[in-house]
């Protein structure tokens, strides 16, 4: 954690890019973030230093930005990031039971990494897919719906052989008879 | 003139402004949390909702579209809007819960929503008694809660700053705190963290909250989320006393509330003063209420032969004055005064040795080059450098001061109020062949090496007046008594609710602090009881006094003072030198 981290001069061009598109700097602090949590893997403390810095914006607007998504990890994650949403309607339709079958089956708590480095959990809120609750979301990508432990058995095995989940069609239950 | 409709009542409005302004402008009364005159609007809190509309205009007819009893057809926003960012528009009709019920409900809802995780501990809170929040709930909100759930937890006392302490859980999340950072200070210190129920401020990783401005925050906080480390614990907010005073620890003089408790300086808080300081104040100036409280000079002392110093009487004191006086000749009577003096106590000062045939008058000037910024604190240290050369003072360096003394030529030295050996090259051995005495309010290594100290009161137990950097002539008004001095006799010091109506024992749990000293121009006054040309019996005199001697100080009084907070002088160069 304590090696210091530094943007390499593509970086730097990138992120004059970036920050070129808006109006103002600040608007650019989520691409910019988006970017250095590509490159570093995460938005540490210590990346969050270096994203003021390089932008010349107070570290506590970033800090700010930061722990407000659950998107931007603020320390080193495991190599998949669970976000099991436990909002609403997620949590009517047994979010927390996926939660906590997920917590039992890799043996670590929401927050935490396994040891070996491969899973994180998170549990988040609401992302807009309360139509297929409960559901949960692969490092910041794809969304696996409808979920059954036999989905997240499924789901761990797959990632732990190297497959990503793939894109669900979903019907919303109005559709669900085949009439459009 | 534009006209606005507010619960029936028509007003007329000259300037664009936003709805809650112009109400509190009026008089009228909307709770609110977020919004503050000096800071940006972020209408967050959602507090300030009203029910608003605009008169539907007919553009054919060119006339408002009237209904059957001929009043104009108002078309209502669909929504409450927040009165905080709602401009002023001519024709708008404005109602609050005074004339609509949904509004008043609406105000009661918005309450119970903030209310539902915060902690409740009015009891043990410092903020109790001046709490918006504990106001507004008591106004405007409902009886009761209906959340029967267990409240979300946040941090509690986490130490912000040195001087600064946060409880998360009585957050309200307004963003007062962050955006004084922002925007006034600008430091960019805060930011509300997380989100939903669980964010509060913080500053950024290992970042420390060491604004030099940073109690504002404490103030402006609408609830006791932010309290200060120092005042903590120390005082209910009913139990003092609030008297107007000007922060004497700058050179900028901020205006000031000065809290008291059984006669001690408790805490200091920023007095709107826009002309000065709007509504804040550096820390230095808050924390320097010590110098009231602490370390204080009570009765006379005097060194008898070489000796340690001790107490002595004031008549004792006065008499040794005086043969000391008659021992020399006025060109051996070396005057040195004061940028921390008042103007009455540096005006009586040297009228006094200026009768006596003094012709120097020196003073040291308290000034850290660079220690000031462009907001609220200046290089000067002092709070009436200013007056103080239009009395006719020169500056000296400390070095030539030192010569002065040192030439031993000077066997009877003078130093008002002023902590010169501390800042200068003299040393107390410089001083050994004079005799010297000291005025001041302070124990110090000026006082340590005078042969006599009379003590004089401070900026808080006398009215006087200071000029600033500026120019701006500011008074103070007593707040503490001195021995010599009672609240209830004297009728300018602050009275609060228990010493109108308690008995002593309400709020004066004890009789102590109370310093035994007088204003410098008093014991001047009484220096010179024998002769009848400088006998003056109150501060406002000698004003009225070099008003008539110094073409700046014209006609100004204390009461111009106190309705303008402080006067504007035309001092452009410090001309009057010697005048008097
Ligand atoms: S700490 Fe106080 S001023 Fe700051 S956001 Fe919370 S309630 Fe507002
Ligand atoms: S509540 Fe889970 S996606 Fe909306
Ligand atoms: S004062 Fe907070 S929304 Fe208007």
């Amino acid at each position: 954690m304590s090696e210091t981290k530094s943007f390499n001069a593509k970086d730097l061009s990138e992120i004059e890019k970036l920050t070129a598109k808006y109006p103002e700097k600040q608007a650019a602090v989520l691409p910019v973030l988006w970017y250095a949590q590509d490159k570093f893997g995460h938005v540490d403390p210590s990346v969050q230093k270096l994203v003021a810095q390089t932008m010349d914006l107070p570290e506590a607007l970033i800090y700010g930005v930061v722990t407000f998504y659950t998107q931007f990890y603020e320390k080193p994650m495991g190599k998949h990031v669970l976000d099991v949403c436990t909002c609403l309607s997620c949590q009517i339709c047994g979010g927390y039971d996926i939660l906590h079958y997920l917590e039992e089956k890799l043996g670590i708590k929401a927050g935490e990494t396994t040891p070996d480095g491969k899973f994180s959990i998170q549990s988040v809120e609401c992302l807009g897919a309360c139509a297929y609750a409960p559901m949960l979301q692969v490092t910041n990508d794809k969304y696996v719906n409808h979920l059954t432990r036999e989905k997240v058995d499924q789901l761990i095995e797959d990632l732990k052989a190297g497959k990503q989940p793939g894109f669900e069609s979903n019907k919303m239950p109005q559709h669900e008879n085949g009439s459009d | 003139m534009p006209e606005i409709f507010i619960d029936n009542k028509r007003y007329e409005f000259e300037q664009p402004g936003k709805v809650l302004q112009f109400m509190l402008d009026n008089g009228l009364d909307l709770p609110f949390f977020c919004y503050h005159p000096s800071l940006s609007i972020p209408a967050n809190c959602r507090q300030c909702m009203v029910k608003a509309g605009m008169p539907v205009f007919d553009k054919v007819k060119g006339t408002f579209e009237l209904d059957e009893n001929g009043e104009r057809v108002i078309r209502y926003f669909p929504k409450l809007m927040t009165a905080c960012s709602l401009d002023l528009a001519d024709g708008m009709v404005v109602h609050t819960h005074h004339s609509d019920e949904l509004v008043k409900q609406a105000q009661a809802d918005n309450l119970e929503f903030i209310l539902i995780n915060h902690p409740l501990d009015c009891p043990i809170c410092d903020q109790a008694g001046e709490c918006p929040l504990q106001i507004l709930t008591y106004k405007y909100g409902p009886e009761g809660s209906r959340f029967e759930h267990k409240k979300v937890h946040k941090p509690k006392a986490i130490q912000l700053g040195p001087r600064v302490i946060l409880d998360a859980e009585r957050c309200i999340n307004c963003t007062r705190c962050v955006r004084f950072t922002d925007e006034i200070s600008k430091t960019h210190q805060l930011t509300i963290i997380s989100r939903g129920d669980k964010n509060y401020p913080m500053t950024a990783n290992g970042k420390v909250f060491d604004d030099p401005y940073s109690l504002n925050t404490v103030d402006i906080c609408p609830v006791g989320a932010l309290t200060s480390a120092d005042f903590r614990f120390k005082a209910r907010v009913w139990e003092m006393n609030q008297t107007p005073g000007i922060d004497i620890s700058n050179g900028k003089g901020c205006s000031t509330w000065v809290w008291t408790r059984d006669n001690l300086v408790m805490r200091i808080t920023p007095r709107f003063n826009e002309a000065v300081n709007d509504h804040w104040m550096p820390d230095s100036g808050r924390l320097s209420y010590r110098i009231f409280n602490e370390n204080r000079i009570s009765k006379p002392w005097i060194r008898p032969d070489e000796k340690e110093q001790v107490r002595t009487t004031w008549n004792n004191a006065e008499l040794t004055l005086r043969e000391e006086l008659d021992k020399v000749k006025p060109p051996e009577i070396l005057v040195i005064g004061s940028p921390h003096a008042s103007v009455e106590d540096s005006y009586a000062y040297k009228a006094y040795f200026k009768s006596l045939g003094v012709a120097d008058f020196y003073f040291l000037p308290h000034v850290i080059p660079g220690s000031g910024d462009d907001l609220l604190l200046s290089d000067d240290q002092a709070p009436n450098t200013r007056g103080i050369r239009a009395l006719g003072y020169s500056e000296v360096a400390g070095d030539k001061l030192q010569k002065l003394v040192a030439s031993g030529r000077p066997k009877l030295v003078f130093i008002l109020n002023d902590d010169i050996l501390d800042r200068s090259d003299l040393a107390p051995s410089h001083l050994e062949d004079a005799y010297t005495v000291y005025l001041g309010t302070n124990h110090n290594s000026t006082s340590r090496a005078a042969d006599l100290v009379i003590p004089i009161t401070t900026a808080v137990e006398h009215a006087a007046s200071y000029i600033n950097v500026d120019g701006r002539i500011q008074r103070t008004v007593p707040a503490k008594e001195t021995l010599y001095t009672n609240r209830r006799l004297n009728l300018e010091m602050s009275m609060g609710r228990p010493d109108h109506y308690g008995t002593k024992f309400d709020n004066w749990v004890t009789d102590a602090n109370r310093i035994d000293c007088i204003p410098a121009w008093e014991f001047i006054t009484r220096l010179n009881s024998g002769s009848d040309t400088f006998v003056w019996e109150s501060s406002r005199r000698i004003l009225a006094e070099i008003g008539k001697k110094i073409p700046a100080f014209q006609g100004i009084t204390y009461e111009q003072m106190d309705e303008n907070n402080g006067i504007q002088l035309k001092l452009e160069q410090d001309s009057e030198v010697n005048t008097i």
